[in-house]
C-alpha cells in the first residue's frame, strides 16, 4: 500500500518532481522498480540526483531509516503527561501572572505577548531571560537564553538591575532557609554569569530575522542549555515594506512552524512580542494584535498586556490548558512584579527617578 | 502508470520498446491516443493493441457495487462516536461518524483545540477506543487532558488507561504529517489480527498551520500538495473506518468582513461536516468560557443550527436560538 503513494506527496525538489511526472512516473512503486542508473537515463538527470530521489522515497517506505526517525516518534498521552510534569516553567516573578499561566511560561510552547508601546513587553522578556537562569535548587531551570531583538529595545542596564535583584533574592532565600547546595549554587549565580548566558542577536529586517531563526537550530545544538528563545518584536520587521501580502502571510506561517519545531526539538520556551493595531469595524473600532488573523494561530499561548486607568493588566487570551483571565502586574526598578497592596511599595515606585512618569495615552 | 512488461498479458518487451520509441510511455498515453496511427507508426498489430487496451481498461476500472450491499456494509462498519457533550452531539447528529472528515474552524482562542482534547478524552475514556492525535501547532497539553479525564472519572487506573489509549505525534511540517498518515495507514493494513483495539479517531490539529506555508501564487505545488493531504485523509477515513477530525483557521472576507474558513474553496469540499466556533458575542470584552458552535456544512442536518458550549463544565448550557 505504501508503494502506491503518489510522488507528488514526497518532499522532492520541484524540478526533479516535474521531470518524473513528465516521464510518466506516478507512484513510489514505479520509481522503486527501476534502479538509480536506469532512472537517471530515463529522465535525464545525474546518477547522484536519481539516488537522492530513491533515498527520499525509500527512507519513507521502510520505516524511517533516515535520521529523522526520532522526530516522528509516537508518544502516548501518558508519556507526554509525565514529560510535562517534570519540565517546569519559567517563572515571571509576578505570581499572579504565573498562576494564570499555570505556573509560568511553559517549555515546548510558543507564547506571544501583545501590547501597546510602553506597557512592558520588553521588560517581561528581559525578566524572563534572567529568570530562566534561576538555579535548580531554587526551583528554576538553570538554563540560558537567546534574545533576538528586532526593534533595538534591549537595554542591558535594565537587565543588570533585574539580574542583581534576582541574585539578591536568592541570597535572601538562602539566608532564611539555609540548605546544602544553596551556597554552591549561589557561587555561580552571579551577575556576570547571568549576563554572559544571554545570547543577544540584533536583526534589522525580516530577511535577517528569518535567516537567524532558520539557523538557530545549529546554535541551539551547540548551546544545549538554552531554555528560552525571545523574539522581541516579531511584528516590527513585517509591518512595512511588504507589497505582496500573501508572501507575508506565507513567510509568517513558515516562521511560526519553524519556531514550534525549535521549541519542540530543543525543549525550550519561545516567547514573541507583538504590537497592537486598530481594526476598524463597521460601527466600532478595536485594538487587536497586529499581523492579522492567521498569525493569531501561530502562538499556542497569547497574553495581552494593557492599561486600565493607571493599572497595568495582563490578560491570558488564548491557552490550551488554562482559563482566560486578567490579573494586574507592575514594572518596578527590580523588574516585573506583582502589584503590592501595601502602599510603601507604590510610594517607592513614584519617587523612583528611573521610572518614567506615566500619563494616560490616547 | 508506466507501460512495462508484466503489466498485462500480451505486452512484450519488444512492444514496450517500440511504443516508447514513438512517445507512448504510459497507460494513459496508450489509452488516449488513436490506435490506428500507433499501429502504423510502430508497425504493430492493430488487433493486439486493441486487445491490450481492453485488458488495461478493465484492469484500471472499478467494479460496480450494489446499493443494497453498500447499505449492509454501511450498517456493519459505521459507528457514531459520541463527543461527550450533549449539545455538540446534537449539532453533529449524535456524534462523529466514522468514515467521514469533520472540520472545526474558528478564530484564535475560539476553542478548537479544547474541543479536540475533549472529544479525544471522551472517546478514550467512555468509549474505550484508541485515538491518534497529530499535533502540528504544539497545542496538545497532556495536563489539560488529565483535567478533562479527572472530571469524568476519579479512578486513577482508568485515567492512566485512557491516557495510554491516546497516541500523540508532534510534527510541524506538511510532508511529515503526510508521512505519519501514510505510515499509520500501512501499519493498520498490515495488522491482520491486530493485538490492540483499532484506532477509531484521528485528529489533525491543525491542518492549515502546515499547509499555509506552502500556499502562494508562486507555488503551484502547494495546491497540489493540499489535495494530497485531503485525499489521504478521506481515504483513511473510508478505508480504515475512522472518524477524522481536522482543525482549520479562519480568514476574513475582504469585501464584507465576515469570517470564513481558511484554505479556500478547493478545501471546502474535503470535510463533510464543518463546525464554526466563535466566542460568545454577548459577553464581548469579558473573556468567558462560553462558545457558540454553528454548523456550516453537513450531509444530514440543516445548516445553521447553533449550540452553546461551556468549556468550564462541558455540560450543555441552555440552547441558543
Amino acid at each position: 500500500m505504501e508503494q502506491q503513494r503518489e510522488l507528488g506527496s514526497f518532499s522532492l525538489p520541484p524540478s526533479l518532481r516535474a521531470k518524473l511526472v513528465a516521464a510518466g512516473f506516478q507512484t513510489a512503486q514505479e520509481v522503486l522498480d527501476v534502479g538509480p542508473c536506469e532512472l537517471s537515463k530515463e529522465i535525464g538527470i545525474s546518477k547522484q540526483e536519481a539516488l537522492e530521489i530513491l533515498q527520499v522515497i525509500k527512507g519513507d517506505s521502510h520505516g524511517n531509516e533516515r535520521g529523522s526517525g526520532n522526530t516522528v516518534r509516537k508518544y502516548t498521552a501518558l508519556e507526554l503527561l509525565e514529560e510535562e510534569q517534570v519540565q517546569g516553567f519559567i517563572v515571571t516573578f509576578c505570581s499572579a501572572l504565573d498562576d494564570i499561566l499555570g505556573g509560568g511560561v511553559p517549555l515546548m510552547k510558543v507564547t506571544e505577548i501583545c501590547g501597546a508601546p510602553g506597557v512592558g513587553k520588553t521588560q517581561l522578556c528581559m525578566q524572563l531571560a534572567v529568570d530562566v537562569q534561576f538555579p535548580e535548587c531554587f526551583g528554576g531551570l538553570a538554563g540560558e537564553a537567546v534574545f533576538i531583538d528586532t526593534e533595538g529595545s534591549f537595554m542591558v542596564d535594565r537587565v543588570v538591575d533585574m539580574a542583581s535583584a534576582c541574585v539578591q533574592h536568592c541570597h535572601l532565600i538562602a539566608e532564611m532557609h539555609p540548605e546544602e547546595g544553596h551556597q554552591a549554587a549561589l557561587e555561580t549565580f552571579s551577575l556576570e554569569n547571568i549576563l554572559s548566558h544571554i545570547y543577544y542577536f540584533r536583526c534589522h529586517d525580516y530577511v535577517e530575522l528569518l535567516a537567524q531563526v532558520y539557523l538557530l537550530s545549529d546554535f541551539l545544538s551547540e548551546h544545549a542549555k538554552v531554555r528560552l528563545v525571545v523574539i522581541d518584536g516579531v511584528a516590527f520587521p513585517f509591518r512595512h515594506d511588504f507589497e505582496d501580502l500573501s508572501l507575508r502571510t506565507r513567510l509568517l506561517n513558515g516562521l511560526a512552524q519553524q519556531l514550534i519545531t525549535i521549541a519542540n526539538d530543543h525543549t525550550l520556551a519561545v516567547v514573541l512580542t507583538n504590537q497592537m493595531t486598530t481594526r476598524i469595524g463597521q460601527n466600532c473600532s478595536s485594538l487587536v494584535p497586529a499581523l492579522g488573523d492567521s498569525w493569531g494561530h501561530a502562538a499556542t499561548i497569547r497574553v495581552i498586556l494593557h492599561w486600565e486607568n493607571k493599572q497595568r493588566l495582563a490578560t491570558l487570551y488564548k491557552s490550551p490548558s488554562q482559563k482566560e483571565s486578567t490579573v494586574p502586574y507592575c514594572v518596578t526598578p527590580h523588574g516585573f512584579r506583582d502589584v503590592q497592596l501595601p502602599s510603601p511599595a507604590l510610594a517607592e515606585n513614584k519617587t523612583n527617578p528611573r521610572k518614567r512618569p506615566r500619563v494616560e495615552e490616547q | 502508470m508506466i507501460l512495462r512488461v508484466g503489466l498485462c498479458i500480451g505486452l512484450t518487451t519488444e512492444m514496450v520498446q517500440l511504443l516508447k520509441d514513438n512517445g507512448i510511455r504510459t497507460v494513459l498515453d496508450l489509452v488516449s491516443s488513436d490506435l490506428e496511427t500507433i499501429a502504423r507508426k510502430c508497425s504493430l498489430s492493430y488487433k493486439a493493441l486493441v486487445a491490450i487496451r481492453r485488458v488495461l481498461l478493465a484492469q484500471f476500472s472499478s467494479f460496480p457495487v450494489n446499493g443494497a450491499d453498500l447499505y449492509e456494509e454501511l450498517k456493519s462498519s459505521t459507528a457514531i462516536l459520541s463527543t461527550g457533550s450533549k449539545s455538540l452531539d446534537k449539532l453533529l447528529d449524535a456524534g462523529l461518524y466514522t468514515g467521514e472528515v469533520t472540520e472545526l474552524t474558528g478564530a484564535p482562542g475560539s476553542g478548537k483545540t479544547q474541543v479536540c482534547l475533549h472529544i479525544a478524552a471522551n472517546i478514550s475514556e467512555s468509549l474505550k477506543q484508541r485515538v491518534l492525535y497529530i499535533d502540528s501547532t504544539g497545542g496538545f497539553t497532556a495536563t489539560r487532558l488529565l483535567q478533562l479525564l479527572q472530571r469524568r472519572t476519579e479512578n486513577e487506573e482508568e485515567q492512566v488507561e485512557a491516557l495510554q489509549r491516546i497516541q500523540v505525534v508532534r510534527v510541524f511540517d506538511a510532508y511529515k504529517v503526510l508521512d505519519v498518515l501514510h505510515e499509520f495507514r500501512s501499519t493498520v493494513a498490515q495488522e491482520v489480527v491486530s493485538a490492540s483495539a483499532p484506532v477509531k479517531m484521528v485528529v489533525v490539529d491543525s491542518v492549515s498551520a502546515v499547509i499555509y506555508p506552502l500556499l502562494g501564487s508562486r507555488q503551484p505545488d502547494g495546491m497540489a500538495f493540499m489535495m494530497h493531504v485531503a485525499r489521504e485523509l478521506k481515504t483513511l477515513a473510508k478505508e480504515l473506518g475512522v472518524a477524522v477530525v481536522v482543525t482549520n483557521h479562519v480568514t476574513r472576507d475582504a469585501s464584507c468582513g465576515q469570517v470564513k474558513p481558511a484554505l479556500g474553496r478547493s478545501w471546502s469540499f474535503v470535510p463533510s461536516t464543518r463546525v464554526l466556533l466563535e466566542n460568545n458575542k454577548e459577553s464581548c470584552g469579558e473573556t468567558s468560557n462560553r462558545r457558540i458552535a454553528s454548523l456550516t456544512k453537513s450531509p444530514r442536518q440543516p445548516v445553521g443550527i447553533q449550540v452553546e458550549l461551556d468549556f468550564e463544565s462541558w455540560e450543555p448550557a441552555e440552547d441558543a436560538c
